[in-house]
């Protein structure tokens, strides 16, 4: 994917936030995304340009779900004219007024009326001829959706945007009544804003210096009671580590809690400090007890990104993510062999003071952390990459991408995804048979037998669930139900986003929906 | 003028391939060809709750598949912030009532249907007006409407006569994740047997906001629930005003300053105190194209409807869980049996109406209770409420005997709630 390139509408993008004030205009209307994406998500948005080949229904439904947003560019590339059919399942069209104009061109015209912010363009060539005389024009654009195109042209179409991984990510559609399935197209996708819902680590097993010495100050005993129970539970727990560790001549001496009685003994010492019994802070202290003895390691998922061999030889044209990678290695390969610090600090039972102070301590020592990761970098990164970057660390994702249908070619991972998915695996064979059959029969209508002979070139042996969904293909074969159209283009913009903002896990797969029995899988 | 002839030849040439033969899980009743056709397009009508988010969608999506008597409740205008996804509204329509903006602009794009607004409230309606239709659609944000409707539509449900039971289908939205399911009143699992799954509004102890705040929104909170009616006395705080936004912005961040807590901006200050909920249009199209797709099954029997709840989650990947919800027993809609409830012999009657407003399966914001022979606490009329207001402090034990029942009912729900207490 590209980089974002437009520098006007980069300039005139929304400033990070107007903190003291009500929103302009612009940050008004999009307020309830903004608090999903941010203005970083949203400038990311507004660079972008979404090429759409094939304005069907579920083309347009998916357009809409990209222009209410704010994209900055779409342009729909089709030569076809307005039937009867499309004015009927196509809500951006003019029903019947529209019959016998440019399809593209009637679309954009009715995209446009959602969002003055974004520039739409109809482009009557057909794909063929783009491919055959000017491929280079597809790579100007960031995402390419492709919806219930022939299958002989959209393996060229995939096969040129595979041929550079500089070229934009391709959206594979393909539905047929109430069957659907969808697939991302691209070699590599990195996250760091993949807003995890796991919390990183507050390191109470690994005091860092400033929060020890904190914790040891504070003389439980001769405190004040008002004073004893605002506590942070973060002190009680290193504070309550220490002693036990300290306790050298049992035997666990210096260790933390081990087994099972060792940690129930831990959490009855907790229990036991409570001055009164409705002292909140030391019941958070003893359900959060667990954090002392779950070690704070560098989690696998991240550790794994560390193998990438790219980490070995940093050069300026190293992609940032990678620059940051390694220093992150590098960091973790020291004391305490931890992700660094996260700055932000949950909300616990505490009085102001208490709990200011403590935040205090997490964010110098963050700070203090991310100055090291800074001298680590191989190449220069802007420092709000870095801040995201290592505010991040915990959620980092690397997703690795195949070839558009690489799947049905590949006999190992087809039988993998047959024992745990045979639904999803029959309705991915069915719409793959369909195409087929399709492109080699265009006019020949496909029946069951017909399908099934084709499905078993990919997989000899068919599985359960094959006749419902060779039989829906059957039924209704290519069917734009406007439903269908409307699901598929609210699952597929949803990607569209995660790709474009970098933000959230976008699949990694082939996205199946049924409607007849309602599920969606990824295979 | 009939709708049919505002039709083209071919107008339905995609949907009427599923209606003109069966596919291999069709039920055999399904009449393929003419009769549902026309059922479709001539004589079902449906019902839309909400002209917003999911019910612009709602409304493009029925309009499309072919349903063209349809109606449109909603109480709301337009305001600016919907524009990034209610797409029949446009920046001049701004200020204007959202069903009638949208009934206009459905049928201006697709020929032949009808869309009958009401700008209103669903409770202005009675059972008379609700019968009429085939199908209900649900696309609401308020939780308090849909239990409204769902216990109405419930209610409504007369054995003797299959027309009276009207499936529900209920969808919602936040952010990246939504819900869709079909609700057969009397049937299948109601809305209300599903309260505890409702994610619950956090919550900030009045101590922690006034004495010991530590995150921006406890500086928010007590602005709005401390410092306004301090301040203001009687005058209501409006959240879609700017400027009180702006006040409560000015007094929250100079709460935070001294503090020293970091964070309070004005957009916070306006999400904590209207409670924003993020939507997007990409959720909003999911969930409502499912809603849809259920409605269009069983108008026409194309296909099996979903049994009951779909489930998706769009931040990690798609991730969607289709399963049946089951019905509850002591659900004090549907389920017909009294709720278990034990509480201590210590417990005031104070104590207890705090419970019913907390607990997750009954959250019943102004509940009034009473026993099949007397009155513990009424909310209204004043004359009552003051008659009853000194039981608050009684000990419920003293009132009710143990395994006794108390009925609860508030003003907001259309249905009483019948508690078989006992004490430990
Ligand atoms: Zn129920």
């Amino acid at each position: 994917m590209k980089e974002s390139q437009d520098i006007e509408t980069a300039t005139t993008a929304l400033s990070p936030t107007n903190a003291t004030g009500p929103p302009d205009n612009k940050a008004r209307r999009y307020d309830r995304q903004l608090r999903l994406w941010a203005a970083s998500g949203q400038n990311a948005l507004e660079s972008s340009r979404v090429l759409v080949i094939n304005g069907t229904a579920t083309s347009t439904s998916t357009l809409k779900n990209l222009v209410l947003p704010g994209i900055g560019h779409f342009t729909i590339l089709d030569p076809s004219k307005v039937t009867p059919a499309d004015a009927g399942n196509n809500f951006f069209l003019n029903g019947p007024h529209s019959i016998g104009k440019s399809r593209a061109e009637e679309e954009v015209r009715l995209l446009l009326e959602l969002n003055d912010g974004v520039e739409g363009m109809a482009d009557t060539r057909s794909l063929e001829e783009v491919l055959d005389t000017d491929p280079e024009w597809i790579s100007g654009f960031t995402v390419v959706v492709a919806h219930n195109l022939d299958s002989k042209l959209l393996d060229r179409l995939a096969t040129f945007l595979w041929s550079d991984d500089s070229h934009p990510c391709l959206f594979v559609i393909r539905s047929s009544g109430f069957l659907a399935e969808f697939y991302i197209q691209y070699h590599e996708h990195a996250i760091i804003e993949s807003h995890s819902e796991t919390a990183p680590s507050l390191r109470i097993d690994k005091a860092f210096p400033g929060l020890l010495e904190y914790a040891k100050s504070l003389d439980f005993k001769t405190m004040d009671p008002t004073e004893h129970s605002h506590i942070p539970y973060v002190v009680i727990l290193v504070k309550a580590l220490e002693d036990w560790k300290a306790e050298a001549s049992l035997p666990h001496g210096g260790l933390p809690p081990q087994t099972y009685p060792e940690k129930q003994e831990f959490k009855k010492s907790i229990v036991a400090m409570k001055i009164k019994p409705d002292e909140e802070n030391f019941d958070e202290a003893e359900a959060q007890a667990y954090k002392c003895w779950t070690s704070t390691t560098v989690p696998s998922e991240v550790a794994e990104l560390f193998q990438d061999t790219r980490l070995t030889n940093i050069t300026p044209k190293t992609p940032r993510f990678f620059v940051l990678l390694a220093a992150l290695k590098e960091f973790t390969q020291q004391e305490p062999y931890a992700l660094p610090l996260s700055s932000t600090l949950p909300d616990m039972k505490s009085n102001t003071e208490n709990y200011v102070h403590l935040q205090k301590l997490y964010k110098t020592k963050a700070e203090e952390e991310k100055g090291v990761i800074k001298k680590l970098l191989a190449a220069p990164v802007p420092s709000d990459l870095v801040d995201s970057f290592v505010k991040n660390a915990h959620g980092l994702k690397l997703l690795k991408g195949k070839l558009w249908d690489a799947l049905n070619g590949d006999k190992e991972a087809l039988a993998n995804s047959v024992g745990t998915l045979p639904k999803q695996v029959s309705a991915h064979l069915a719409l793959s048979a369909l195409a087929t059959f399709h492109s080699d029969n265009p006019t020949a209508t496909p029946t069951v037998d017909a399908l099934t002979a084709e499905a078993k070139k990919i997989l000899p042996e068919l599985l359960e669930g094959w006749d419902d969904a060779v039989g829906e293909v059957v039924r209704a074969p290519f069917a734009d139900l406007p439903n269908t159209a409307a699901f598929l283009g609210g699952l597929v913009a949803q990607e569209v986003i995660k790709m474009i903002t970098k933000q959230y896990v976008p699949i990694n797969g082939y996205c199946v929906a049924d409607l007849v029995d309602s599920w969606t899988g990824v295979i | 003028m009939p709708a049919t002839t505002q039709d083209w030849d071919e107008r339905y040439y995609h949907v009427d391939q599923i209606l003109e033969k069966p596919g291999p899980r069709t039920d055999p009743g399904f009449l393929a060809g003419d009769e549902v056709k026309e059922f479709l397009r001539e004589k079902c009508k449906i019902l839309v709750i909400g002209a917003g988010g999911l019910g612009c969608e709602i409304l493009a999506n029925l309009a499309l598949t072919g349903f063209k008597d349809i109606h449109v409740i909603d109480m709301d205008t337009i305001d600016i912030s919907n524009l990034n996804r209610q797409f029949l509204f446009r920046p001049k329509d701004v200020g204007n009532p959202k069903a009638i903006v949208a009934a206009e602009f459905i049928m201006n794009r697709v020929p032949g249907v009808t869309v009958t607004p009401y700008y209103g409230k669903i409770q202005d309606k009675d059972d008379d007006y609700y019968m009429q239709f085939n199908l209900v659609i649900c696309g609401l944000d308020s939780v308090e409407a849909r239990r409204w409707i769902n216990a109405t539509l419930v209610n409504m449900v007369d054995p003797e006569n299959p027309e009276s039971l009207k499936p529900l289908i209920d969808g919602g939205t936040e952010g990246f994740k939504g819900q869709a399911r079909v609700i057969l009143p009397t049937v299948s699992s109601c809305y209300e047997c599903s309260l505890d799954m409702l994610n619950k509004p956090t919550a900030f102890p009045i101590c922690t906001i006034a004495n010991t705040p530590r995150l921006p929104e406890h500086c928010i909170e007590w602005a709005s629930v401390l410092e306004w009616p301090r301040v203001h006395g009687d005058k209501k705080m409006d959240t879609d005003d700017p400027e009180h936004i702006s006040w409560l912005y000015n007094q929250a961040a100079a709460r935070a300053k001294d503090f020293k807590i970091e964070g309070v901006t004005w957009s916070l200050t306006q999400g904590v105190v209207k409670n924003i909920i993020p939507a997007i249009a990409s959720t909003n199209a999911i969930i409502a194209a499912s809603c849809c797709n259920e409605a269009f099954k069983i108008a026409t029997s194309s296909a099996a409807y979903l049994n009951n709840y779909f489930m998706l989650i769009g931040t990690d990947g798609v991730y969607s869980y289709t399963f049946e919800h089951e019905k509850r027993d002591d659900c004090p809609v549907c389920g017909g049996e009294a709720l278990d409830m034990s509480i201590s012999s210590e417990t005031t009657v104070e104590q207890l109406i705090e419970l019913l407003i907390e607990k997750q399966d009954i959250q019943i914001k102004k509940p009034s209770l009473s026993t099949p022979t007397a009155q513990i606490y009424f909310q209204a009329p004043p004359q009552l409420e003051a008659a009853t207001r000194p039981n608050l402090t009684k000990k419920v034990s003293e009132l009710v005997p143990a395994d006794g029942e108390i009925t609860v009912t508030s003003t907001s729900l259309p249905f009483s709630l019948s508690l078989r207490i006992s004490y430990t």
